[in-house]
């Protein structure tokens, strides 16, 4: 006796806006995507539908503060907006009712994830519920929290602000931005920051990519991705070398899976046999730490074959002939076997298949990054690109995967201890430029800083803010240690030498916290620590953020496309914005008109807010540099209505298509615009789908190696050779950046307009405030504003011109220390003293490599973000991994009588011991483990439980690896060392 | 009628578990029941594959067969459904289940389990499309909404496909002839048969 | 070499099972076929991929490498149960399928299956027949044969107290529950064929769940008052002499004849003592525990449930069939025996008749007549005196 429906059968109702997409689906050009013809042969698409707007909409969760509506009588809407964990730029559809997210919906129209999601944005739609968030602003007394009224926070906070700003100077506040910051509030922050009249400020993308950004900026112009994740579909081949995208961008895998039907070959290196090895046509492992051996392996391989691509390299690329010589002399394959462990056949196929399959690509991330000498290793890949011609070209490139969701916006244009918006140096030029914009009278901001050469000196960066604390007054690089540390939108377990960070928090004055879920840090100070380091005036505040769900504003995806986030819901609980905080922060300071000089106010909970949509106008008129100018808000919102009109692979418009609402056009531009987008909106400049192609035209998106580095070096010239311009310039060799000079000497002045000419007169293309240069030369004469130049394979400006293998600072090699050796120590690097040799030296002297004789490193978790207290509060994913837990090779373990799932004690050279779970798996080799990094919570073995503010705590706690993660800092950009220390593990008794 | 099924292409799944955490929050899923698991195996050593897994909705269920209520029932997509009210939460179904989808909301002594819950293939229950007791039971009814299930929707690689089996079968071939390999399709042989898994449609339901 | 692209031994779980089929079919047409090639598109071959070395006994790994999207190995492993490795922390939560095996009874498959198979094809309708077969024999004889016994439970002079108080309490709470048990046990197993039509769904579902859960909780008191009942009456189910030449003549109770002579009890009833109360009780008692979950130190995954469940329902079925004789032997099957556990007295004659040593040994003292203390039995119907 089978049952049926109780009653109400669906009847047919008009078809549903998710119906709809539904039916869009994947699209039909590419077969093993599709899923579009899937769902309309499904025979469920029509007909069957309940419409959304007539279907009861069931829902448990409730309003936050409880009032949610009774069911069925709420009106539903639905708000587009982007996932808040990673790079990829996931669009999500919400369906709110009544003000509750009670749903959410995949956008197959996305051109960048088909709806698709790894298990953090399909669990997104927890922070509808929140529930483990910090409610309202709190306080520490008397080492508990307790709840205060948003103004006693302010008051108090504000108060102390000015004592420590009276005592010793503006220095003596580290700012720390947050990568998770929209482009509007990251580029607040950084204008925040700058009035206050400092330069100690920094988010993320120190400890992420600044190696990267450095590297790669260097080598070629612009520190970013150079293509697209849609873009590795063209590829032939792809190395993935230290990226493990299966778990940090599982979507990116939609694109390369199925570029691998279609006969990609995928060769990944990793210490880990990770979840992307599992895909791969050949796995790779060399010791962590070992990139640059490896990659000059394999470039030995392909010029010993001849595969490099030798017009290319004569026509765009510098000093390559140097790095040749360097590799064959050093990188033979037996010194690329003792370094790196990787036999000559591996090496040789990997080069092989990188030659024979072009166009092929490079993927890298953490692996490569976070190292002493990071900024080496992230040229090497980029030398191995260019002697393969791989650069510019469809299907090739670095595709150089970033971290946050907006962690490129906000490297782009938010808070750089050593630039302002838009990478301009923090030098005299550059800050009148923005003062300009912003409306603000230089000279105030320069009587803002505590002297005018502290305008111009890069601040502390985040990975240090702790010796900016605990370092002796006399060896650091300005004035006052650091006095207040606000925490805004930064976990503390993402930075290494966590022991050391628990004293440097003891020591402060004032610790403010401003973030959805703060509790990481809150209870890290509530802990008690060691009596003499407790400092028994510090105050410390928990101000409650709201998330990117309670807001709007545009994001920067990995690819440099550009979303806009249509705001979800209203502020849960009495979190406010951070551009609201921002604002009424600064207002309190007393710059809050000059803050928010050119924005509307909007009114959010009957508080004044900055309309983000001014803000980034403000951006759209400053930051020509990277091109963030032609991303109008109008625009934005039209490609993220008009979505499924772009093309899967290439990224363009597929058709001219109206949005209805601004009435823009979108044909001719790629998704979200993808930076640089020159020019003013009205340029219409399509955005740049891949960097460097010469193959399309500078208003097609196509564009040549940027002149950043001068025309000659050494009397070698530095600008491209003839004919290597992009298609369609009127200038047909190489060409510098385009000035006012520049442009008058070709005699293309008078086709600027008089209006335009007066802004133009004196500048050059990136402060020429009316874009009229840009205007001239890109559309009338197809050149690109920035120049025609060479790459550059030796970056003479930095440590090790040509990259050069040295061991970490704690190494387990000591034969390979004494072979490659660390850098000099630096007195003054980053305001802070540095060491490189000598801290390596006493480490082999203390014969720290037989006491942890275990390579330590560390990663991701698909299903945990960052440093994890977002993630690990939110159910849904934190039922995933409930442990923390370190990867351990069978024989290793075996030595040390472990086994799968026992507790053990990690103990490292900075005094650490961490208690967690084994596994014993065939993942590492024996010489190494790993640990994920997202867990923070438990403390040296004890649970940190008591110490968070009440109600919320995670729900899963585990031992933070960063404990144990050791001193060693990149020669360039003083990123961590987090990828590889020393440890040993053992059986807890 | 169509006739329900899902594929796990093991080539490409990655262990992303956004299939799991779709389902969870769609249907907004108890801690500690999960209607969808994902399984590695030869996990970190070449060879390595994952698979995604949830009931199969079985042509000839043997849930079904063995529940001493008789709570379950097939809708005319074969989806396999069940009774939450006469359910009795003796756990015959779980027992019996080669893919272990039922679940349970208690693992208490004296056999307390409370009421079976598994993957409805986001078709819902017996309680009226779309109603508030349908969600509260079995969650969201997307199928009568004319939407497919939540997890392969959202599949980080489209490797879990879902959906009336001639689609998803034919979704799949285009895949595996352009990719030459990799052909196997996870649990149809168990769930419908071994003759009729190559015919989705001819369904003894 | 450190370097671990070519396979190291395909991990711990991955042990090879023996070959298939020559042709290393993944899907071998025998039950329990976990995947298909549904379309025919066979892997990649490398010529004389499958005439390398040891190939039925390649890992994943090793068969990848040289027929890339081979993956029978795997889908081998898969079919015969392994268990993968997976996030949440749950048993049996890495296994994908259940691993093949053979219930006594049931097809080699898998085995959620093949305890469908014994359950549905053996347990249920041949325990459902014994027990009706049972029942309905248990009929004939009533009508055929009627009562057994001539002595009513009071004939005769004297009153001898066969159960004392306590033993008549631990035996009718084991009574009870036992009958709790069994009724609900039948309705969760046969209830949907002769209840569930009559009474429809939601009725049928609600009575079951509150019997299934009764079943549930009773077991454990089942448990309690079986071990007291097998304390308090095991000294005088040891055998003693007679017992076989009553067993010989079934107890005399087919014939016209008299009873053969027992001890108190006879030797049938020490039969359905140590097969009924004893072995099956055990039994059933023991799986009754696994299946409730009540002993510790188990994991409780499927396996264990299936084999707990399919030795539970046969024992049960057993007892069952015995205990409905012994039931018919307690009510109506004989005089007096339901007044001598009702009441605890039985009057010279019955004991006579029916347990002959048993008499004679109180006649001789050894045994006394009255064993609980002299105390006022509050009958309600008055019949039994204080003594
Ligand atoms: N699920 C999830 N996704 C995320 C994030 C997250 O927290 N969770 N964070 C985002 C962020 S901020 C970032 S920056 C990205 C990072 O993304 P990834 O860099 O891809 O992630 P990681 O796991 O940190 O590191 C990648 C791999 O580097 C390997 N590795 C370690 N040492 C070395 C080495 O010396 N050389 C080489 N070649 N490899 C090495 C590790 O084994 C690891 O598998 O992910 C983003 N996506
Ligand atoms: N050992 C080791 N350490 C590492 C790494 C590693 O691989 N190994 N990786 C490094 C890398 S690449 C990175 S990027 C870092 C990441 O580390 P973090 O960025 O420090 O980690 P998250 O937890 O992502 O921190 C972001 C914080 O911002 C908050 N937040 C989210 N949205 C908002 C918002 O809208 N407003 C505000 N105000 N706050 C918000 C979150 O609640 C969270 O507390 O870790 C680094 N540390
Ligand atoms: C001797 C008396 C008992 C009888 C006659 C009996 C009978 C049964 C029967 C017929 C079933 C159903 C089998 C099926 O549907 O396939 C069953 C199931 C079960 N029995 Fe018993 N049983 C007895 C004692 C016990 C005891 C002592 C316990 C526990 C201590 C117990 C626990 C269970 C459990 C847990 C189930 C599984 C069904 C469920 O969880 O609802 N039983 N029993
Ligand atoms: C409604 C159910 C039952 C009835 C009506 C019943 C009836 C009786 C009667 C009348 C006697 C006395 C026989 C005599 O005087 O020799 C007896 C004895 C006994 N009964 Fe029951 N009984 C029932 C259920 C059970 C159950 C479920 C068990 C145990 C599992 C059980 C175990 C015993 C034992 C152990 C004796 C003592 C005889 C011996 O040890 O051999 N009875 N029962
Ligand atoms: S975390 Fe990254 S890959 Fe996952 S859904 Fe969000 S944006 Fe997409
Ligand atoms: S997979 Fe399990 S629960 Fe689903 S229909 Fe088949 S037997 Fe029933
Ligand atoms: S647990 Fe519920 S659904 Fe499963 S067999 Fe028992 S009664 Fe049926
Ligand atoms: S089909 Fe629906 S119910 Fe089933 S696993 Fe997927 S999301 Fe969950
Ligand atoms: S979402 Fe897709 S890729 Fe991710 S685990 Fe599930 S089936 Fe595999
Ligand atoms: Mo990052």
């Amino acid at each position: 006796m089978l049952l049926t429906k109780k009653s109400g059968a669906a009847s047919a109702h008009p078809r549903s806006p998710f119906v709809h997409s539904l039916q869009r689906g994947l699209t039909s050009a590419i077969p093993t995507m599709d899923r579009r013809a899937f769902l309309r042969r499904s025979g469920l698409g029509v007909g069957v539908g309940i419409a959304a707007g007539s279907l009861t909409l069931v829902k448990k969760a409730k309003a936050a503060d409880g009032k949610g509506p009774a069911v069925g009588e709420g009106r539903i809407e639905v708000k587009r907006t982007v996932c808040s964990h990673c790079s990829v730029g996931c669009a999500i559809d919400a369906v709110v009712e009544n003000g509750v997210w009670v749903r959410q919906e995949p956008v197959f129209d996305s051109p960048i994830n088909l709806g698709a999601h790894c298990a953090k944005g399909a669990a997104i739609r927890e922070h509808g519920h929140g529930e483990f968030r910090l409610r309202y602003p709190m306080k520490l007394v008397d080492g508990k929290y307790v709840r205060i009224p948003w103004d006693q926070a302010y008051n108090e906070i504000v108060a102390r602000l000015n004592e420590i700003r009276k005592a010793s100077g503006p220095d003596a506040v580290y700012w720390i931005g947050s990568s998770k910051h929209n482009n509007e509030q990251a580029y607040l922050m950084r204008k925040f920051v700058s009035l206050y009249g400092s330069n100690n400020c920094d988010h993320q993308a120190r400890i992420c990519h600044s190696t990267t950004v450095a590297g790669v900026a260097n080598t070629w112009g612009y520190g970013a991705m150079t293509n697209s994740y849609n873009d590795m579909q063209n590829s032939k081949a792809a190395l993935y070398i230290g990226s493990n995208a299966a778990e940090a961008h599982p979507v990116s895998m939609l694109h390369m899976l199925h570029a691998k039907e279609t006969g990609t070959k995928m060769i990944v290196v990793d210490p880990r046999f990770t979840r992307t090895a599992a895909k791969s046509d050949q796995y790779v492992r060399i010791r962590s730490g070992s990139d640059i051996p490896f990659l000059f392996g394999v470039l030995y391989h392909v010029f010993k074959n001849g595969w490099e691509d030798k017009k290319y390299l004569n026509d765009r690329v510098f000093g390559m002939d140097k790095v040749r010589e360097d590799v064959m002399a050093k990188w033979t394959p037996d010194k690329v076997e003792e370094a790196c462990g990787v036999p000559e056949a591996e090496v040789f196929k990997v080069a092989q298949t990188m030659a024979m399959n072009r166009p092929s690509t490079i993927v890298w991330c953490m692996g490569q990054t976070q190292h002493t000498i990071g900024n080496a290793m992230v040229r090497a890949s980029c030398i191995l690109q260019l002697a393969l011609g791989n650069i510019g070209v469809s299907g090739g490139g670095a595709n150089i995967f970033r971290g946050h969701d907006n962690v490129q916006g906000a490297t782009d244009v938010g808070p750089n201890p050593d630039s302002l918006p838009g990478y301009y140096g923090i030098v005299e030029g550059s800050w009148r430029h923005f003062a300009r914009v912003w409306g603000v009278d230089y000279d105030w901001i320069k009587g803002r800083f505590s002297n005018p050469g502290m305008m111009s000196k890069p601040g502390i960066t985040v990975s240090r803010w702790i010796d900016g604390i605990l370092e002796k007054n006399e060896m650091i690089d300005q004035d006052p240690n650091l006095k207040a540390v606000v925490f805004w939108g930064h976990a503390p377990n993402s930075q290494t030498r966590g022991l050391e960070m628990k004293k440097a928090m003891d020591k402060l004055d004032l610790l403010v916290v401003i973030d959805p879920y703060p509790s990481a840090t809150a209870a890290m100070a509530a802990m008690p620590g060691k009596p003499e380091d407790q400092n028994p005036n510090r105050g410390v505040y928990l101000l409650p953020a709201a998330t990117q769900f309670e807001t709007s504003g545009s994001v920067t995806a990995s690819n440099r496309s550009i979303q806009w986030r249509e705001k979800v819901i209203e502020p849960l609980w009495e979190s406010r914005s951070d551009h609201m905080i921002m604002y009424q922060l600064a207002d309190k300071l007393g710059f809050g008109k000059e803050l928010v000089k050119n924005y509307k106010m909007q009114k959010v909970k009957g508080m004044d807010e900055p309309v983000p949509e001014d803000i980034l106008r403000e951006i759209n008129k400053s930051v020509w540099t990277i091109g963030y100018t032609g991303q109008s808000p109008e625009r934005l919102k039209a490609h993220m209505k008009l979505m499924a009109h772009f093309d899967v692979k290439t990224l363009k418009a597929k058709a001219s298509v109206k949005d209805p609402v601004t009435g823009y056009d979108i044909a001719g531009d790629y998704f979200g615009l993808p930076w640089p987008c020159f020019g003013n909106p009205e340029l219409k400049h399509p955005g740049s789908p891949n960097l460097y192609d010469t193959t399309k035209h500078v208003m097609d998106g196509g564009g040549c190696f940027r002149a950043n580095f001068g025309v000659e070096k050494d009397g070698v010239n530095l600008l491209a050779e003839d004919g290597s311009h992009s298609v369609g310039s009127d200038i047909t060799t190489g060409y510098p950046e385009v000035d006012h000079v520049f442009v008058k000497k070709l005699g293309w002045w008078n086709e600027l307009t008089p209006a335009e000419q007066a802004l133009a007169e004196g500048k050059n293309w990136k402060t020429d405030p009316s874009g009229g240069l840009i205007r001239v030369v890109m559309k009338n004469h197809g050149v690109h504003p920035f120049g025609n130049a060479k790459a550059r394979a030796v970056v003479w400006n930095f440590p090790d011109p040509i990259p050069q293998h040295r061991e970490a600072l704690y190494s387990t090699r000591p034969d390979l220390v004494a072979k490659y050796p660390s850098h000099d120590d630096k007195k003054a690097f980053w305001r802070l003293p540095t060491l490189y040799k000598t801290l390596q030296q006493q480490n082999i002297a203390d014969k720290l490599h037989e006491k942890f004789p275990l390579i330590l490193t560390s990663g991701r978790l698909v299903e945990y973000e960052g440093g994890g207290e977002e993630t690990r509060a939110n159910p849904w994913l934190a039922e995933l991994q409930q442990e923390a837990y370190v990867e351990i090779n069978p024989k290793t373990a075996a030595a040390r009588n472990i086994r799968n799932g026992d507790r053990v004690w990690l103990k490292s050279p900075t005094g650490a011991q961490l208690n967690v779970q084994a596994m014993v798996t065939e993942r590492v080799g024996p010489d190494t483990v790993w640990m994920p990094f997202h867990f923070s919570g438990r403390w040296q073995g004890a649970d940190m439980l008591a110490y968070y503010p009440s109600g919320a705590a995670p729900v899963v706690r585990g031992e933070a690896v960063n404990t144990a993660t050791t001193y060693g800092y990149d020669s360039v950009t003083m990123m961590q060392e987090t990828k590889t220390t020393i440890c040993n593990v053992e059986k807890v008794a | 009628m169509a006739r329900m099924k899902f594929i796990c292409d093991s080539e490409r799944c990655i262990e992303c578990n956004s299939c799991v955490t779709a389902c969870k929050n769609e249907h907004e899923v108890p801690w500690g029941v999960n209607r969808r698991r994902v399984v590695t195996l030869n996990d970190g050593v070449p060879g390595e594959r994952s698979v995604s897994v949830a009931c199969m909705h079985c042509s000839d269920a043997p849930c079904m067969a063995v529940c001493p209520v008789n709570c379950f029932y097939r809708t005319e997509e074969g989806v396999v459904l069940h009774d939450k009210d006469t359910c009795i939460g003796c756990g015959y179904c779980s027992y019996a289940c080669p893919f272990g989808a039922p679940q349970f909301p208690a693992a208490g002594t004296f056999g307390v389990r409370g009421k079976m819950d598994k993957c409805t293939f986001c078709a819902g229950g017996p309680e009226a499309h779309g109603s508030q007791a349908e969600f509260e039971k079995y969650g969201r009814n997307r199928l009568a909404e004319g939407k497919l299930p939540a997890c392969a929707e959202m599949c980080s690689t489209k490797a879990l496909l879902g959906g009336d089996g001639d689609v998803v079968a034919d979704i799949f071939r285009n895949r595996v002839l352009k990719r030459g390999k990799g052909a196997e399709v996870w649990g149809w042989g168990t769930a419908y048969g071994s003759k009729q898994a190559g015919q989705p449609q001819g369904a003894k339901s | 070499q450190s370097n671990a692209s070519a396979p190291a031994g395909g991990g711990a779980s991955t042990t090879t099972s023996a070959p298939a089929t020559p042709a290393d079919d993944p899907a071998p047409a025998t039950g329990g076929i976990q995947g298909q090639n549904i379309f025919d598109v066979k892997p990649e071959v490398k010529r004389d991929a499958s005439s390398e070395a040891g190939y039925m006994q390649q890992s994943n790994g090793q068969r990848n490498a040289v027929q890339p999207g081979n993956n029978s190995p795997m889908w081998r492993d898969v079919k015969n149960g392994v268990t993968g490795f997976t996030t949440l922390p749950y048993p049996e939560a890495g296994n994908l399928i259940q691993g093949q095996v053979q219930y006594p009874g049931s097809k080699f498959t898998t085995a959620g299956e093949a305890w469908r198979q014994v359950r549905n094809h053996w347990i249920v309708p041949y325990g459902g027949a014994l027990l009706l077969i049972v029942v309905l024999a248990l009929a004939i004889f009533y009508f055929t044969k009627g009562k057994l016994g001539h002595a009513d439970v009071t004939a005769g002079t004297g009153r001898i107290e066969r159960f004392t108080p306590f033993e008549r309490a631990a035996h009718w709470s084991n009574a009870i529950a036992f009958v709790i048990l069994a009724v609900s046990g039948i309705i969760m197993a046969f209830g949907k064929f002769f209840l569930l039509p009559v009474i429809g769904q939601t009725l049928f579902g609600y009575f079951t769940y509150l019997l299934k859960n009764l079943h549930n909780f009773v077991g454990p008191l089942f448990v309690v008052s079986l071990v007291i009942i097998f304390l308090t009456f095991l000294r005088d189910n040891f055998p003693q002499r007679g017992d076989l030449r009553w067993l010989v003549k079934l107890g005399g109770l087919m014939g016209k004849g008299p009873e053969v002579p027992s001890h108190r009890f006879n030797a049938g009833e020490k039969a359905v003592f140590w097969g009924g109360v004893f072995l099956l009780g055990t039994i059933v008692v023991a799986s009754g525990l696994v299946l409730d979950k009540l002993l510790p130190g188990l994991l409780y995954e499927r396996a264990t449930m299936q084999q707990a469940h399919m030795i539970h329902a046969v024992a049960a079925m057993l007892m069952m069939a015995v205990f409905l004789g012994h039931i018919y032997i307690g009510t109506i099957g004989m005089r007096g025996a339901y007044g001598a556990m009702r009441r605890g007295y039985v009057g010279e004659e019955w004991a006579r008749e029916h347990h002959e040593y048993w008499y004679e040994d109180i006649k001789a003292g050894k045994i006394p007549a009255q064993r609980s203390k002299a105390m006022t039995i509050v009958d309600d119907t008055q019949r039994v005196r204080p003594v």
